[in-house]
Order: C-alpha cells, then structure tokens, then sequence
C-alpha cells in the first residue's frame, strides 16, 4: 500500500498537502514540530492511492512516498538545508522542479546557477551545484559571461519579477536577443517579496502593495508586463512559457516546461525562459491554500498559460 | 619581437591577448572605441569571444560571471561608463573575482567632456563603488608601458583575486608609440582556479558570492580583504627622474602629466633650476616610502595633475609637511604646458620655504 512519509521537522505547517489530498489521507496534528509548526499525519493511510499530490505541493521537499517498499527520495540537486522561505511559498516548489529537472538529464555537475537579489538570494545554499550570486537584476548578464566563456557549461537563473522584470528589464531583453543559451527561471509572485511587500511592475491592477496602499493604479503605475508576450515580439528565435505551481495538474505541467526549457540549452538551440506564477501568502496577506485560488482567479486570467513561443530556424538573410 | 607602431588603444586590447585573455565584454565610450572596436575584430582571429553588453552595468556583470567562472576577462571604458561598472566592481570586490578593467578618462563630472582628464583618481583609487574594498591601479605613461602593465594586470588580478584597474587618458589612447610585447601567454597555460564554477565533477560545489549575513563573517571579510589590500604594497612601483643628489623642487605626477614634467624637466635645466619627477605607476597601493624619501631630498614639492586636486591629498599625506607641497591642476580637456610646471617650480622656489 502506497503512503506519505511526513519528514515532520522540516514541515512549516502550510497544510497545502492537506488540500490537495483527494482522499483526506492527511490532517493536521496537534502537536508542533521542532521549527513550532503544526505538521500533517497520516490519518486515514488505507485511502491512499499513491497520486504524490501532497509530495508535488509540498513546498518544502517535506514529503516522501513509500510504494511497494521503495520511497521517494528528494532531488540530488537540492542540498537538503532547510528553504528560508515562507510557510507555503511556492518558490519552494519551483525549486524541487528545477532540481528534479537538472536529475533527471544528469547535468548536475556541469551546471552553473545564479541566484537573484529577492527572497531567492540564498538559492545558492538550496542547489546543489556550482552557484552564483548575482547583483539585483543582472543574473541573466552574469549567465551571459560565464556561457560565453564556458559554454560547455549549463547555465541559469533563477529570479523574481523584481529582479527580472525592473531594475534588471535591459538585461533581460537583451540576453533574450541575443539568443543567450542560457535557462531562465522567473518567478512572478506579483510583489516584492524580500523588501516587504513592495509594488511590482507585475503586481495586479487594484492589488494592494505597501507603495501602493490603495491598490495599483494603472493611471499612476502602468499595467502589469506580460515579460513572455514581451519577449515573444523579439525575433530571435527561443523558448518561452508561462505555467504556475498552485495546483498538481499545473505542477506537472510547470515539470514539463522546465525541462523543454533546459533541453533546448542542452542541444544549443536556443535562450528559454520558464515564466512561474507564484505565490506569496506573507505580502498578499492570505493564507497558503487561498494564495493558490488567488493566482487562480486573479493571475491566470491575466497571465495567460502556455507555451508562448517555440524555437523555429530564422533564416539569417544580411541586409534583409 | 620587433616594435611595432601602434595606437595605445590597440596596443592595449593586443596586450590583453598576449596576457591569455580571450573574453572581452564592453560598451563603447569615446575615448577608448578602439579598445572594443579593435577587440571585437581580434578575439574571433585568436579563438575568443567579444560581447557588446546593453550597457556597462551589464558588461560590469557579464565580467563577474565569467572570471567567476574562472576565465581570464577584460573590460574598457571611459569615466562616464566606469561609473556604471561599479556595481559589478564593487560585487567582484567582494567576491574576489579577478578581472581587468582600463579607463581611459575623460572629464567630468557628468557626461563632461572627451578630452584627457585624471578626475577619476578617486574613484580608482579609493574604491569607487560601494563597500570597503580597493582595486590595484596601475598608470601607464607611455604606450610601450601601457602594453606591460595590461599584462601584468592579469597577472595582478590572479594573484590576489582582485578587479585591477588601468588608468590612462586620451592622449596615451590615441597616440601611436613603437610597441614590444614582453611575452605571450597561451589561455591552457594558465594555472586552474580551484574555486571558480566550472561545474562540479569530482569535487565539492563552489559559490562564488559577496553576501554575508551574519555580521561576524561579514566583519571578519572586510578585515580579510583589507589584509588583502595590505599585502598588495608589495606591487608598488614607481619612477624616479632627475632625483640623484637631490633636487630644487620635486614635481610629483602620474601617466600623461609625468610626459610634460619631464619636457619641463630639461627647459628648467636651462635655466638653472633643478627638477625632479616622482611618477607613481601604481596610484594604489600608492608608492608611498619612496615618495617620502624622494620629497626629502627637495626643498619643495609641486603635485601636478589634469583635475583640481586629487592625488595631491594622497601626497600631502605621505610629505606631512615636512616639505612644502604646491598643486598646479588643469581640468576640462585642458593640459598644462611644460612651462606652466617650470614657472610653478621657479615660483616655489622663490618664496623661502
Ligand atoms: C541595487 C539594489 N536595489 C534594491 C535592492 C533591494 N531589493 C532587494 S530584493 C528586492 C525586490 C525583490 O523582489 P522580486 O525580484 O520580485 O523577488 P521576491 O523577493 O518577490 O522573490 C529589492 C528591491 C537591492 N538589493 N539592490
């Protein structure tokens, strides 16, 4: 019988696991674990069929599953040290993904990250290959000088729409342009995370930010940047998706892009970028399970999923 | 090797080749577009690779990922552009990432002008950027030099890890001199770099990174780079001109200035009056003991610079008034003749000291 392994101490008590259970297999105790959070058990293990929904919401790499004696192990690209993330952030998750991905093509040690200035910026500690830790905005700049130098290398980024989106927008463009081979992972949770919950230039009209007390005004702010449909107006060919981690079905299918976006760095084809809806239940103010219909009802609308762009060969015609 | 006539910008970008480096990333700014111009057509000749970044903020960066990843990487540009390098400067500081970056200066403040100027010695030399940290800066005089010292600044940067600057102007940009280039160093000849990432097969996984969130380590690598710092005053160098025995008055002056004081050098000779040069070559670590030793042996010292008085602090420092120190600056594009230094000279010595 299939059933999940709770690793109790590093649970944040977020209880997305609890949510997304099909067969209320899961329930909180009323005990707290070593960290002061309630954590899930195993209540009703006879109802468990194995689906991993509470291991792929699981923001924190906090859940296995035992199947006909054998277990889920967490990706050899993570560390294993604790995220300093929030209870029921979803970088979390993008992390395990990316981790996962980087596993499952085998490139772990020849793979270069670049961690971000934003809640991310210890994504050096989380991945288990060789890392940097770029300057706010400038990761895709950095990727470009170590995949010039080294392109033997894999190379990504790892960064907020902060960071991505604003004071980095030039580097992003024009890493993109130039067709950079290089992967990018974007992490639009509509805020500024790290600083406290600031306005972003992807914080939803109406959305409440501690610099837009009142909600983002359009006329004042602008709208919100769509970053995948901007960049799919370059001509340089690349890959470009935007998915989102608030639910299983769109866990999987962030998997799925995430490892088109590194496949195509690997057989050189071009620049990828993995746009990520996230959530942020600190800043938005809601709790985990709520942040998730948040992105649901508020984001996905519109930031619409999907590939946006696949690489196709552009004739290079001089002087067309 | 036989001379060659060549531009100092050229010279420059060929002398990084020479050093082994095969990555240039950059961003054009009049005074120095042959730099990039002249690296852009050489790399791919050699095996390389030249990038022209968005701006220098991102070139600046561009560098810090590729010496993080161990390579040997160059950088030019011109006040204006160094400013917007010091980000990434101050963040390879840190990081204790070596590169190699020439500013060939133009006046300022602000877009300023194109022509020659030292109005970034602060900058240069007393970090720049945010955070306490130094960059090694070495100033050419000469084309000739200019080619040695880009080589040695690889060299430099490997040795202590850190970003080395090279200072020069317009005038050492543009002019052509006969160059030599003392060796030629192939890029698989250079020592591995343990620490870069180059991903992590058979090994422990590097970071390369320059935050510390803890204040004790933060403290403790501040303390650690200033050892640093400290330990590179083994590098100074310096030139002593006319000195022997003495002299009426000591003129102290880096990369083009130096030229002119030593045309003033020999008008004075004419008139009787004796002029010495002390030309620091590299502006930090400041040659410091062999400045106070040569200011001894003058009755007076006259700091010349095109700024209005920058270096003139560091050596006010270093004399400590054991010796009257006079300052002649121009600024703006404009150089001093030779004799504006013999007529500055002839008034200090004037006046009894
Ligand atoms: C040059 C510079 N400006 C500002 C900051 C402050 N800062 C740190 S993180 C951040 C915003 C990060 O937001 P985002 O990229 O959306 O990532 P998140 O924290 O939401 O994951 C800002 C403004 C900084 N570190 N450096």
């Amino acid at each position: 019988m299939p059933k999940p392994i709770i690793e109790v101490d590093r649970c944040k008590g977020c209880e997305l696991c609890i949510n997304a259970c099909p067969e209320d297999v899961l329930a909180m105790s009323s005990e707290i674990n070593a960290k002061g959070y309630f954590y899930p058990s195993v209540v009703h293990p006879d109802d468990c069929t194995g689906c991993r929904y509470c291991l792929l919401v699981c923001p924190d790499t906090a859940i296995q599953i035992e199947n006909k004696g054998k277990v889920t192990t967490p990706p050899e690209a993570l560390t294993g040290k604790t995220f300093s993330y929030c209870p029921g952030c979803t970088h979390g998750v993008i992390h395990r993904l990316v981790a996962e991905t980087i596993d499952s093509l085998g490139i772990r040690d020849r793979t270069v990250g670049i961690a971000p200035v934003g809640c991310s910026v210890l994504a050096y500690e989380f991945f288990n290959c060789d890392m940097q830790e770029a300057s706010h905005g400038r990761a895709m700049a950095v990727a470009t000088g170590i995949k010039r130098g080294r392109p033997d290398l894999m190379v990504f980024t790892y960064q907020g729409d902060g960071d991505l989106a604003s004071i980095g927008m030039a580097e992003t463009i024009h890493a993109a342009n130039r067709g950079e081979k290089i992967t990018v992972i974007f992490v639009n949770n509509a805020i500024y995370g790290m600083t406290g919950g600031q306005m972003a230039p992807t914080t939803m009209p109406g959305q409440v930010a501690t610099t837009c007390p009142t909600g983002r005004d359009v006329n004042l702010a602008g709208w919100p940047i769509r970053v995948v449909e901007l960049l799919k107006t370059l001509r340089t060919p690349a890959y470009l998706a935007r998915v989102a981690v608030h639910d299983p079905k769109n866990i999987l299918n962030a998997k799925k892009a995430i490892r088109k976006a590194f496949k195509y760095q690997l057989d050189g084809t071009c620049f990828s970028l993995v746009e990520v809806l996230s959530t942020c239940p600190t800043n938005w103010g809601y709790q985990p399970h709520e942040s998730c219909e948040w992105v649901e009802e508020n984001m996905v609308p519109y930031y619409p999923l999907g590939e946006v762009k696949v690489p196709e060969e552009v004739p290079v015609q001089v002087g067309s | 090797m036989a001379k060659k006539l060549m531009k100092g910008c050229e010279a420059i970008g060929e002398a990084a080749i020479h050093a082994g480096c095969r990555l240039f990333f950059g961003y054009p700014i009049t005074p120095q577009n042959e730099i990039p111009e002249y690296m852009s057509a050489r790399l791919p000749q050699v095996g390389g690779m030249f990038v022209q970044a968005e701006s220098e903020v991102a070139a600046s960066n561009m560098l810090y990922g590729a010496s993080g990843a161990g390579c040997r990487v160059f950088t030019s540009s011109s006040s204006p552009g160094i400013s917007l390098m010091m980000e990434g400067v101050s963040y390879m500081a840190g990081a204790e990432l070596p590169v190699v970056i020439v500013n060939i200066m133009r006046g300022g403040p602000g877009l300023g002008g194109i022509l020659p100027s030292q109005s970034d010695y602060f900058q240069a030399t007393k970090g720049g950027g945010h955070g306490d940290y130094r960059v090694l800066v070495l100033a050419p005089s000469t084309v000739q030099e200019a080619a040695d010292l880009v080589i040695d600044a690889f060299d430099l940067a490997d040795k202590y890890r850190n970003p080395v600057m090279v200072v020069g102007d317009g005038l050492i940009g543009q002019m052509m001199e006969p160059v030599e280039f003392k060796k030629t160093i192939k890029p698989e000849e250079l020592a591995e770099k343990p620490w870069a990432t180059t991903g992590c097969a058979g090994r422990e996984r590097n970071v390369i990174n320059s935050l510390y969130l803890d204040p004790e380590q933060l403290e403790k690598h501040n303390w650690d780079l200033y050892a640093k710092y400290q330990s590179m005053a083994a590098e100074v160098r310096h030139e002593d001109y006319n000195t022997e025995g003495g002299c009426d008055v000591l003129i102290v002056a880096y990369g083009t200035v130096a030229r002119i004081a030593k045309t003033a050098i020999d008008q004075a000779r004419e008139k009787g009056l004796k002029i010495g040069l002390f030309r620091p070559i590299t502006l930090y670590p400041y040659p410091a003991e062999a400045l106070a030793k040569a200011a001894l042996g003058a009755k007076a010292v006259l700091v010349a610079e095109l700024s209005t008085g920058q270096m003139v602090e560091d050596v006010r420092a270093i004399v400590a008034g054991r010796r009257p120190v006079a300052f002649h600056g121009r600024v703006g594009g404009m150089v001093m003749g030779p004799d504006d230094l013999v007529a500055e000279a002839e008034k200090l010595v004037a006046v009894p000291a």
